[in-house]
């Protein structure tokens, strides 16, 4: 059994290349996963000590955040759009996030993870490094299935980029889990709007745990573009939302309360954002 | 592999498989059965250390990533005279110790708490805390001790005392 | 009173916050191997052959048992009919049944090992339900058949009751299977010698070790088990603790080494005793000022695969389910019923929190359809000194309901709330009744030691167990108020067999009550020898000195005094035994077999709950805003621990009525985990008031009585009973969760 520290991308993605070892960042889901007997790595990469995939940078027009930035600074930086804070922030409990990564959230892609929904909400783009070279996919078009995307094997997720340009927008991220504290999300929202006017623009509205993957509702962001926040209901919302989803009954939950539970949270999502747009919630940026 | 870290403000030096979880090498290469494993799975606490002074779950912490890092366990806290910790009496003075089981892994988490923000709200206690299960106290007085640890170490930093 | 009801750190406190006390799991000795066995995986069929090569290659295993390696009987229970075996040697009768254990060097060989060994299963068509365990030609799980066991209660008669009665109310209530969930899994290490010794994490040492000696087919006298520090129990380190015990002696003898058993999470949900599941018919007839005449209630049981604690789980309920009330006619059948899925066992409340939560729901139905207060109509029925309870017997003492009903009553109204749109606000109240201690279950028996040393500090032993509760400080307070020394020179030891008189198990809240009459006992022997040599020191009689604030005093004349140390130095001189070993007995139970009707208990507890609490009616949640728990408690020991009882007793009981389920899917628990079996998180604790009454109990010390069940059951109850208030629509089972909740708010368009 080996355990390898590369101290760069370039040699983490030529060992992963060489060894076809599996990728270590932070461990709150690998562990979790050898714990149960599920997979028994012979080779270990832990990339977590690379100094360039930590931390959150602004670079001209793009924010972009190493894909091994701990949750809990996702959870508390400044220079992070509301939206997706407030997701990192429920994973978990403090132990997970100080241990945990985004890029970890991301590639293990679980239908409920909560830093999920709000990137789809913020277009990000995923930067995927091989020792053959680099590209970037969408977030939009990077998950499959539960626990699965386009990444290769010999990919790594070195970055996330997220526009600038949200942190002019108002967000806001709202979930429910069977508990009040430490909970996976039975379902989670985030909701990405620009207001000009009084009117919603550029709307972007994505669930979490009411399908195999992270879903965008473009239905309902149609019938949010050119509104005004106060003159949406839970009327109004209803039938886009409840169309756009497919939640199923599992141990978690049931897909009857996972239906309502969306169309409430995206409410609450929105009077959020409309109170921030007003400068009564907390701040985007 | 040599694994080299700092534990109780002690410098260790051990060979250790990396893929060894670092509660295991505590309670038992370091002796250290303060720690306790109550899941394994990094669902209930009972296993929390402060790795570089922030509060993790030791079950789901590989030794191959503490390699010149610091870690803090609930034998490291007291005082150099083995005094008790002021987070550690409030919690016996407030009777929020019932079993202990969950005991030492919730001082840790109050501990990374009071080090980074020494007057928290009720909020921040409970967020803070999240992540520590108890089945025994209801956790009301594990909240009230938390907060009262919390008014005796700022005062006796306005008196210019030691703090924890 | 110096120490007596006064807020004391525990005394076993430091040692817990500083990480130095010894769980079953921090134990180490020299060449320690460790075991894990292999679990059925199937719900229920005949063991057709079982290869444990696999397991036996793997290096670093040192050895492998079978049912056929078991010296003993390869049965492990706490009562009869001891149905269940150590390990499954022909039949299966549930998933998270062992059946072969794996000794190695370290215990991840030893799980690998185990996961290796294979067990091939015939199923049979597994029994799910009580329904499916009843009906006319189901397979028998034992040979007994289904039913574990059967009892009823009468007193009086019903039927003519209801005949009278103005108002009849009938209804039929469920409740599913809890988790205990302690922090600490279950563990045990053996040590093998001229004598085994048996570290374990449990409630019931003298239990284990007879049965350990049994299995091991060696005299009880050479086993000794000591009670580690143990990380919560709640009844669930019983049965379990025996097989786990038993299995690591039994392989510490072979091996001659010490052996260390150590469950993971998924074992502890999924192979040790969980609380029974119920349905519960209840039908109460009353006049129309509110008096209830009669209460026919029948009681079913899905008591799992093996009868464990069924017996003593269906007597309680029987006992218990027509509630804390005066009622002349009361008819209770209550049975407990075998299925193919996970034993069920003793957990705090043990049948109390099923038949509180039917009986005190049907009590508000009841309330409504008289158009009476549900506090008032509860006040009009509640128990008084002087009153026969459901069994007959009166207490002229220590009856405190209807004054923990006024503490109820004289609470502030819940305030006016201005955001009613997306809110339903409810307000609940629920009674409890709790018997403390065994009852009609078997002999109350208690061994306790009291010894003071030279220096005048005092070493307490007793046979019960400290699980959290705070025992051992309610123990060390009694010494220390006896001798009149101060908490610091008061050291409780850990629980050995060997040490103390057979003690039976900690249970039942018996631990303050009995447990403490025999320290007093102990405590008040070694005071009489210190009072004799005092005697003698000062040339009075005995009766004219105290002990008090470390010192031997004369009554009337305080300034003649004589430190406690030099008089029990003298006393070790001049021959005064300074060491008692009392042993104290509460008075046997006496009643009819076939009604059920004499006396069973030596006091009981009782109490009422009031809860505030606040719908969302677009997700379900719920916030509570308002719970205190009012408890006739005797008299209270130590305020800090009284209430640390009361509170998590308290969260233990929502949990069990709001968050709380297991999940079966065709015998196989769905969610034996930490994140999908939810136990409340500090982000959802209630703000549970505790309101003690002092109504003193003549056979408790110093009149106290014990609280750590009750309030399980009351917190149930009350959940449901102001969920019932908040949505106007009443569930009949718990858990109630948010699904249910918004379920039930939609069906009523409450947008």
């Amino acid at each position: 059994m080996s355990y390898l520290k590369p101290n760069s991308v370039a040699e983490a993605a030529e060992l992963l290349e060489s060894t076809g070892g599996t990728i270590l960042a932070g461990g709150t889901d690998l562990c979790v996963y050898m714990a149960e007997g599920l997979c028994d790595p012979e080779t270990l990469i832990d990339i977590s000590g690379i100094e360039s995939m930590r931390g959150i940078r602004l670079e001209g027009d793009l924010i972009r955040i190493g894909a091994c930035t701990a949750i809990a600074e996702i959870a508390s930086s400044e220079a992070l759009p509301t939206c997706l804070r407030r997701g990192a922030r429920s994973i978990g409990s403090p132990q997970i996030r100080n241990l945990g990564t985004i890029g970890g959230n991301v590639c293990n892609a679980s239908p409920c993870g909560d830093t999920l929904a709000p990137l789809l909400t913020l277009d990000a783009r995923f930067v995927l490094r091989s020792a053959g070279g680099t590209r970037t996919v969408e977030c939009f078009d990077f998950f499959t299935g539960p626990k699965q995307t386009v990444r290769e094997p010999g990919e790594i997720l070195e970055s996330i980029e997220v526009p600038a340009a949200t942190c002019k927008k108002a967000s806001a991220f709202r979930m429910i889990g069977n508990r009040k504290g430490q909970a996976i999300s039975q379902v989670n929202a985030s909701v990405c709007v620009a207001i000009a006017e009084g009117r919603m623009t550029d709307v972007r509205v994505a669930v979490g745990s009411v399908a195999p993957i992270p879903l965008r509702l473009e239905a309902l962001e149609g019938v949010l573009t050119g509104k005004a926040i106060g003159d949406v209901g839970l009327a109004e919302i209803r039938e886009p939302v409840l169309e756009g989803i497919r939640p199923i009954d599992d141990v978690r939950s049931t897909a009857s309360y996972r239906q309502e539970v969306t169309v409430a949270l995206i409410f609450d999502a929105l009077t959020a954002c409309g109170d921030q747009a007003s400068g009564e919630g907390d701040g985007a940026c | 592999m040599l694994i080299r870290f700092t534990c109780n403000g002690r410098p260790v030096q051990i060979e250790a498989d990396p893929q060894t979880r670092v509660l295991d090498l505590l309670r038992d290469e370091l002796g250290l059965t303060g720690t306790k494993e109550g899941c394994g799975r990094g669902e209930c606490g009972a296993c929390t250390i402060l790795l570089d002074g922030v509060a993790v779950n030791s079950c789901l912490l590989l030794a191959g990533k503490i390699e010149g890092r610091e870690i803090v366990t609930i034998e490291g806290i007291a005082g150099e005279d083995g005094a008790l910790h002021p987070i550690q009496e409030a919690f016996l003075d407030v009777g929020a110790v019932q079993c202990g089981f969950c005991t030492p892994g919730m001082i840790m988490s109050t501990k990374a708490l009071l080090d980074e923000k020494p007057a928290p709200e009720v909020e921040e206690v409970e967020e803070a805390l999240s992540g520590n299960l108890c089945r025994c106290t209801g956790y009301g007085k594990i909240v009230e001790a938390a907060l009262e640890a919390s008014r005796r170490l700022v005062q006796e930093s306005d008196q210019g005392g030691e703090s924890g | 009173m110096n120490v007596i009801g006064k807020a004391v750190r525990k005394v076993d406190g430091p040692n817990l916050v500083s990480g130095r006390a010894k769980f079953s799991g921090d134990y180490r000795f020299p060449r320690m191997a460790y075991g894990a066995v292999k679990r059925a995986g199937v719900p229920a069929g005949r063991i057709t052959s079982v290869d444990v090569e696999p397991a036996r290659e793997m290096p670093g295993v040192l050895d492998v048992l079978t049912a056929k390696d078991i010296p003993g009987p390869n049965i492990i229970g706490v009562l009869p009919p001891f149905d269940q075996p150590l390990l499954a040697a022909d039949e299966i009768r549930y998933a998270g049944e062992s059946v072969v254990l794996v000794i190695a060097e370290s215990a991840e060989i030893a799980r690998r090992a185990a996961n290796a060994v294979s067990v091939s299963i015939e199923p049979y068509e597994p029994i799910l339900t009580v329904e499916e365990a009843l009906a006319p030609n189901a397979r028998k799980i034992h040979e007994s058949g289904n039913v574990t066991c059967s009892r009823k209660l009468i007193k009086g008669e019903v039927e003519p009751a209801f005949a009278r009665a103005d108002v009849i109310v009938e209804g039929t209530y469920e409740t599913s299977f809890q988790e205990h969930a302690y922090l600490e899994p279950e563990t045990v290490c053996a040590v093998p010698g001229h004598r085994t010794t048996l570290y374990a994490s449990c409630q019931s040492p003298f239990h284990i070790r007879g049965h350990v000696a049994a299995n091991m087919n060696v005299p009880a006298s050479s086993v000794r088990v000591v009670q580690a520090n143990t990380g919560g129990s709640f009844g669930g380190k019983d049965d379990v603790a025996t097989e786990i015990g038993a299995l690591a002696c039994i392989a510490a003898q072979r091996l001659d080494r010490p052996v260390m058993i150590a469950h993971e999470r998924k074992e502890s949900i999924v192979g040790s005793n969980l609380r029974h599941a119920s349905r519960i018919r209840i039908k109460t007839g009353a006049t129309n000022d509110g008096r209830i005449v009669a209460r026919k209630i029948d009681v079913m049981l899905d008591g799992g695969a093996y009868a464990s604690e069924s017996p003593f789980v269906t007597m309680k309920t029987m006992i218990h389910a027509a509630g804390p009330y005066k009622i002349d006619n009361v008819e209770v059948k209550s049975t407990a019923v075998y299925t193919n899925k996970t034993y069920c066992g003793a957990f705090r409340g043990f049948g109390v929190p099923q038949v509180t939560f039917a009986s005190e729901s049907q009590i508000d139905e009841l309330a409504d359809k008289l158009k009476i207060d549900r506090l008032e109509i509860r006040r009009i029925n509640g128990l008084r000194a002087g009153d026969a309870n459901a069994t007959g017997q009166v207490y002229e003492e220590s009856v405190g309901l209807q004054e923990t009903i006024k503490r109820i009553a004289e609470q502030p109204a819940r305030p006016e709330q201005a955001d009613s749109d997306r809110y339903l606000y409810g307000t609940g109240y629920a009674c409890v009744i709790q018997g403390i201690s065994n009852g009609a279950e078997g002999v109350d028996v208690i061994g306790a030691s009291v010894q003071m040393s030279q220096d005048g500090s005092v070493l307490v032993g007793i046979g019960l167990t400290e699980l959290g509760q705070g025992s051992r400080t309610v123990w060390a307070q009694i010494a220390a108020e006896v001798l009149g020394v101060n908490m610091e020179s008061v050291s409780v030891r850990l629980v050995d067999t060997d040490a103390v008189h057979d003690s039976g198990p900690t249970v039942a809240s018996r631990s303050t009550t009995v447990g403490g009459m025999a320290v007093l006992k102990a405590a008040t022997e070694v005071k009489a020898s210190l009072l004799s040599m005092a005697a003698l020191m000062m040339q009075t009689e005995a009766e004219n000195i105290e002990l008090r604030d470390g010192f031997a005093v004369l009554k009337m004349d305080d300034s003649a005094r004589i430190p406690t140390p030099q008089v029990a130095t003298a006393a070790y001189w001049t021959g005064f035994p300074l060491m008692n070993l009392a042993f104290s007995k509460a008075p046997d139970a006496n009643f009819d077999e076939e009604t059920h009707q004499g006396t069973i208990y030596i006091a009981y507890n009782y109490g009422t709950h009031r809860m505030d609490l606040r719908v969302d009616t677009l997700t379900g949640d719920v916030e509570v805003l308002n719970h205190v728990a009012a408890h006739d408690v005797g008299k209270v020991i130590n305020p800090l621990g009284l209430e640390g009882q009361v509170e998590g007793a308290s969260l233990i009981g929502y949990g069990y009525a709001h968050m709380e389920r297991i999940r079966y899917a065709d015998g196989i628990i769905q969610n034996a985990n930490f994140a999908d079996y939810a136990i409340p998180s500090i982000k959802d604790r209630i703000p549970t008031v505790s309101i003690p009454v002092e109504d003193p109990n003549p056979t408790g010390p110093y009149g106290a009585k014990g609280v750590g069940e009750p309030p399980v059951a009351a917190a149930a109850a009350v959940f449901a009973n102001a969920i019932a208030d908040a949505l106007d629509v009443r569930f009949t089972k718990l858990p109630i969760t948010r699904e249910d909740i918004l379920d039930a708010i939609k069906r009523g368009n409450y947008d």
